[in-house]
């Protein structure tokens, strides 16, 4: 086979899927984790997804039987998952269709086709015919022709059933919304043999978005992943660590306590128990103590604005004052900048400081600004800007009262 | 010699140094992170928050810059620099990214297919690699704040969803000024970011091996910026500067003098008068880059004059240096503006008014010449273009420009210095501009 290497032939290759896109290979082998404290990092990682999820054995078995139904009998269908992000969604859903999989190999389920997009990785809706085709066919088309193709394919009696998963299905809708009806009105058809698998994290989004028959067409097969209670959080904790025993106890007891208390989100649950176990690993400690996990947790949910008060110049935090008197003397949150300067003139007379220039004060106005202390409007406006603090008047007390006492 | 020394002191000053000066455990937590992720293939997100001038970039530079001499590190790892000004867009971002890692579809500098394929093109390859093989990338983002406006952040969850799943091993890193940016994550990138937040605040000497002052650490700073390397470290200077080889000996009396400036009574207070403006290093190195500025044949050594002329620079009113060079009819309507805003309490005025009151004051006054309207009305326009003044609800064409509203942008004080500045000014003038009405 000649070797044609013009850029033109190089694209038509990519675009017909003869050349496989990879990635430059490294030079030597990455080292592997030796101490239990780096293997424990990285099972603990995200990425790490185990074989089989813990506290989501219901859901998965409520997936589980309505795909297996749907594929025996033959007939299309919908159903739609919602629940908030990092619930375990996805990774629910992999599980089942990798037990599919396996039960093909069996031999107790019929081969089927399985098509997985997400409306993140598109840059607009329509690309969703042009990926379904892609890794149904392996061309590339664009997306009226993949459109025709896949509506001939649906149309016509096929032997192979197909699954199609939907990620992110809020990014799918459009004004007209043609995709998503497209994508479920396929499965109505009893030529079709699709089922769809939709994915979303509003449990109200057919209400809500959808138009009515979108709506009618995504049917009442539903399903709400509910946030990680602290318990569910320690479990996934503990599956992962499996005899890892460095992690203490009430370690991970906090740890799930705090997340659960915010998000539920197993991701969040997950990085904090990673950082922890940096930390004590840079203190070269064996196991990570209840301090470990405080210091995670206060960098990792903790907001730092007090911090960032704490080191403005002394003109920035008097300005900051000056705003936060003005505010009091007001009660209106939106504050006009010459009215600031006038508070600032007096703050810095009663403290004995000569009183900086307007253009200095703009300077630091701007600069406040910037790091989102305040929120400022355009700078042309000059003295007549109004600004908006962006902290609490009980945050700059509490920063640059603990500042005087030093 | 003087001027090879100022040519090396401007060098010192202007460009950040690749030794980084504290904040040694953010350098670390940054260091280990890209460590992990080359040697171990570990995939992680952070995100480097700091105010402008605290030296973000230069903690990257730096990190980089050390990590480039370790030979498992160079050969493996592909690093994209991605940034939020230029890369207005996710395509253009796309397009970039692809043609810093080379992949297939990128031909020198040119990258091939349309947004949507790029963006899959970009996915296939990053989910083809795997933990074991394929070189870690990290991925370097500044400006971080401005990616978070692009349409959907399309690049931003693929970047940290890609940083959650066991795909090609890659660490992105942000950098932003904006202490809020983790609010203007959509939930789901949210979720996907790490949360590990690294932030680097102006001043903070916790680090350092005695604790000091942070004012004390400025003068540190100030002596070790105007320093030359005198016998004991010549030879540790930097390669380059190898083309400034400056006399040990004079080396060593510029230190000696730059010693006792330090103990100066006005220059410390100049400088803390300057630190509790600014604390952040970039415009102290500003101002020290314009003091070294003055040195020439003539001029040989850093007097404190020099200094206390360059702070004039940062610490004065530009307004007032404006109305300066105002004609005195000019200095005449913006008074009339001052006091017809203190009698109104701040109400905006239109030219009549002000008109009004200006020939009330040229007829009190016989030795004040009066000109005719469409003269004043010419000076009104200069004073509105030069944005002393501001239109209210913006220029309205359809009302006449006598009758158009406008705001005063300057505070009495500032016209009260610019009139006690003003050199020739007749005295009725200024004797107006005290008296109220």
């Amino acid at each position: 086979e000649t070797h044609l290497s013009t850029p033109k032939s190089h694209k038509i290759k990519v675009k017909h899927s003869n050349l496989t896109p990879s990635l430059v290979k490294r030079n030597n082998v990455p080292l592997k984790p030796t101490t239990p404290l780096q293997e424990a990092k990285s099972r603990l990682h995200v990425s790490a997804v185990p074989k089989s999820l813990p506290c989501r054995e219901e859901e998965f078995n409520n997936i589980f039987t309505f795909l297996r139904g749907k594929l025996e009998d033959k007939n299309g269908g919908c159903i739609y998952i919602s629940g908030v992000p990092g619930t375990g969604k996805t990774a629910t859903v992999n599980e089942v269709i990798r037990c599919l999989q396996k039960l093909i190999i069996k031999g107790q389920l019929d081969d089927f086709n399985y098509v997985a997009i997400n409306g993140m990785k598109l840059t607009e809706p329509r690309q969703a015919y042009v990926q379904i085709l892609k890794q149904l066919d392996g061309k590339t088309a664009t997306w009226e022709q993949s459109y025709h193709i896949l509506e001939k394919r649906f149309h016509s009696t096929t032997s192979k059933m197909t699954l199609l998963l939907i990620d992110e299905l809020d990014f799918l809708c459009t004004k007209r919304q043609d995709v998503v009806y497209n994508l479920l009105d396929w499965p109505t058809k009893s030529t079709a043999q699709l089922v769809v698998i939709t994915i979303a994290n509003t449990m109200d989004l057919p209400e809500r978005v959808l138009m009515g028959r979108v709506t009618s067409r995504l049917g009442l097969t539903r399903l709400t992943f509910q946030p990680y209670n602290y318990k569910q959080l320690q479990e996934i904790v503990m599956s992962r660590l499996k005899d890892f025993y460095g992690f203490r106890n009430e370690a991970i007891q906090l740890v799930a306590r705090k997340v659960s208390a915010v998000s539920g989100d197993a991701r969040r649950a997950l990085d904090i128990c990673r950082r922890a176990v940096e930390i004590a690993e840079s203190q070269s400690a064996e196991t990570i103590s209840l301090q470990d996990v405080t210091e995670a947790v206060s960098e990792m949910i903790a907001s730092a604005k007090v911090q960032a008060i704490k080191h403005c110049s002394k003109m920035e935090q008097i300005f900051l004052q000056a705003m936060s008197a003005e505010v009091t003397r007001t009660s209106i949150e939106e504050v006009y900048f010459k009215d600031a300067y006038k508070q600032l003139e007096s703050l810095c007379s009663f403290d004995g400081i000569e009183v900086p220039s307007v253009t200095e004060i703009l300077a630091i106005c701007g600069r406040l600004g910037a790091n989102r202390l305040l929120i400022c409007e355009h700078s042309k406006n000059d003295i007549y800007q109004k600004i908006l603090l962006n902290v609490s008047t009980d945050d700059i007390h509490y920063a640059i009262k603990e500042l005087n006492l030093n | 010699m003087i001027l090879l020394t100022r040519k090396y002191l401007k060098r010192k000053i202007m460009c950040p140094e690749t030794k980084f000066r504290h904040h040694v455990k953010e350098r670390m937590h940054i260091l280990e992170l890209l460590k992990r992720t080359v040697d171990m293939g570990e995939s992680n997100s952070a995100l480097l928050i700091g105010p402008r001038g605290s030296g973000k970039t230069t903690l990257i530079n730096s990190i980089l810059k050390e990590l480039s001499y370790v030979k498992s590190f160079k050969e493996n790892a592909l690093i994209v620099n991605l940034h939020g000004l230029v890369h207005t867009d996710d395509r253009l971002a796309l397009k970039d990214a692809t043609r810093q890692m080379q992949l297939e579809n990128a031909v020198g500098d040119k990258v091939f297919g349309t947004f949507a394929e790029n963006l899959t093109f970009l996915l296939d390859c990053l989910k083809s690699g795997d933990k074991k093989h394929s070189k870690p990338v990290v991925f370097i983002l500044d400006e971080f704040d401005l990616f978070c406006e692009h349409h959907n952040q399309t690049l931003l969850y693929n970047l940290f969803d890609i940083a959650q799943s066991a795909q090609a091993p890659i660490c992105v890193i942000g950098m932003t000024c904006r202490l809020d940016v983790i609010e203007l994550l959509e939930k789901r990138v949210k979720s996907r970011f790490s949360h590990r937040q690294i932030f680097l605040f102006p001043g903070d000497t916790s680090s350092s091996e005695q604790p000091i002052s942070a004012f004390d650490d400025r003068l540190e700073l100030f002596q070790h910026l105007l320093s030359l390397p005198d016998d004991e470290n010549v030879n540790r200077i930097e390669h380059q500067y190898d083309d400034c080889t400056i006399d040990p000996q004079f080396g060593s009396v510029w230190n000696e003098y730059i010693k006792s400036l330090v103990s100066n009574p006005t220059l410390v207070n100049l400088l803390k008068r300057m630190y509790q403006i600014d604390v952040s290093e970039r415009s102290f190195r500003n101002f020290l880059a314009m003091a070294v500025s003055t040195l020439s044949e003539k001029h040989q050594r850093l007097e404190v004059n020099d200094f206390v002329e360059a702070s004039k620079m940062f610490s004065q009113d530009d307004k007032v240096l404006m109305l300066e060079g105002l004609s005195v009819l000019e200095i005449c309507l913006i008074i009339a503006m001052k006091h017809e805003t203190e009698i109104y309490d701040g109400e905006p005025f239109n030219f009549e008014a002000i008109y009004n009151r200006y020939i009330k004051f040229a007829n009190q006054n016989s030795s004040i010449q009066t000109v005719q309207k469409p003269v004043i009305m010419k000076a009104f326009e200069h004073i509105k273009n030069l944005e002393f003044i501001l239109p209210v609800g913006g220029m309205n064409s359809k009302v006449e420009k006598e009758y158009q509203y406008y705001k005063f942008l300057l505070t009495s004080q500032q016209v009260m210095e610019a009139v006690k500045n003003y050199s020739g000014l007749p005295t009725e003038v200024s004797q107006w501009a005290v008296t109220n009405i």
